[in-house]
């Protein structure tokens, strides 16, 4: 029986890469790509991977949003996550999701094999710097993970998540209505209840929110010469 | 004659699925694949390639910089065609700015770096940011 692994990236450049990548192991197969997290979880119902691999930074549903609602689907899934950043939050909200293998995209080349093969055998994997970040964790404070802060993701219910991601992706009530198959009147209800629950006063403020909270990322450009200049293309 | 493509981006993953698409294309070769802007200096300078594959956002030397380098100081002259994740028309000018002959974000980099590698090859620009490719002399 081989492997059956399912990728979720919203590059299909990076999916074409990580397919050449597991590909060349004998005994697996990709029987699935999805482009954002919630055609993941549909194609993962459907095919019932072996092993998803879910990109953190994904548009309408991020990787570790994905990977909750996968696990409350069936926590038999097991879940690699693979990100661009091994910031101490993004590692806490990893684990706290039940990811069970956890890789940055840097080194995707070099640990993602290794990470599957993890899974495969019923272990865990995680990069250098999430073992250590444990092991602080349980020296210090004696549970696995210190927290310097207690995350705020807890206080929103899963569809308030969801429509975080997509305000805060620029998507107007109308838009998301559309997306999550809600009416109009309904997004506006979890909208005023997020704003409520969390204290935000505009959308710029939810922006924030989201970001500081891994819900949405951006990376930085390099400094331009120009930043000031006013562009037209 | 063939075109002979060099590679440049940090991450091994991203290179292969730009080789997968690229080797697809007969009369096309991959002649090698550098992670940062100061390799990619070393490698044009062996390498000679004809089209320079090129991130913005790398370690050691950006994009940028490794491009107004390569117009500066490179005897071969490749054009460069930068394949980056930055949508924005400011970032675009930069690299045209810097002397890139075209511009294309990595999320549509499927659709696009065909028709953008073919249009550098020849000399053309072509740029394309999310919603509007576009291929001029």
């Amino acid at each position: 029986m081989k492997l059956r692994i399912l990728l979720a990236d919203d590059h299909e450049i990076v999916r074409r890469g990580l397919c050449a990548l597991l590909q060349k192991h004998e005994g697996w197969e990709v029987c699935g790509e999805a482009s954002d997290g919630r055609e993941a979880i549909e194609m993962a119902k459907q095919l019932k991977p072996d092993v998803v691999i879910v990109d953190i930074g994904m548009p309408h549903l991020n990787g570790l949003d994905t990977t909750r609602q996968l696990l409350q689907h069936d926590p038999h899934f097991k879940v690699i996550v693979l990100t661009i950043t091994d910031s101490d939050q993004v590692i806490r909200e990893a684990l706290d999701a039940g990811a069970r293998g956890f890789v940055l995209k840097s080194d995707a080349a070099r640990d993602l094999v290794s990470a599957v093969e993890a899974l495969q055998s019923k272990r865990m994997f995680f990069t250098p710097r999430v073992n250590d970040l444990v092991l602080a964790g349980f020296l210090e404070k004696g549970h696995a993970i210190s927290r310097n802060e207690p995350p705020n993701l807890p206080t929103l219910t899963v569809r308030e998540r969801e429509v975080t991601q997509l305000l805060a992706e620029g998507k107007s009530s109308k838009e998301v209505a559309s997306l999550l198959s809600l009416s109009t009147k309904t997004v506006e209800t979890h909208r005023s209840n997020i704003m409520r629950k969390l204290s935000l006063h505009s959308i710029r403020d939810l922006v924030v929110y989201a970001i500081k909270n891994n819900i949405i990322q951006i990376q930085m450009p390099p400094q331009l010469r120009s930043t000031t200049e006013t562009t037209v293309v | 004659m063939p075109v002979r493509i060099l590679l440049v981006d940090d991450h091994p993953v991203v290179r292969q699925g730009l080789r997968t698409l690229l080797e697809g294309r007969s009369g096309w070769e991959v002649v090698g694949e550098a992670s940062d802007g100061i390799e990619a200096l070393d490698k044009i300078e062996n390498l000679q390639p004809d089209v320079v594959v090129l991130d913005v956002t790398m370690p050691r030397m950006n994009g940028l910089e490794a491009c107004r380098m390569i117009q500066r100081k490179q005897k071969a002259n490749p054009e460069v065609l930068f394949v980056t994740q930055h949508d924005s028309p400011q970032m675009m000018r930069e690299a045209l700015d810097a002397g890139a002959r075209g511009y294309v974000v990595k999320s549509n980099a499927a659709r696009d770096l065909l028709e953008a590698v073919e249009a550098v090859s020849q000399h053309r620009v072509f740029t394309a940011l999310t919603r509007s490719p576009q291929a001029s002399c």
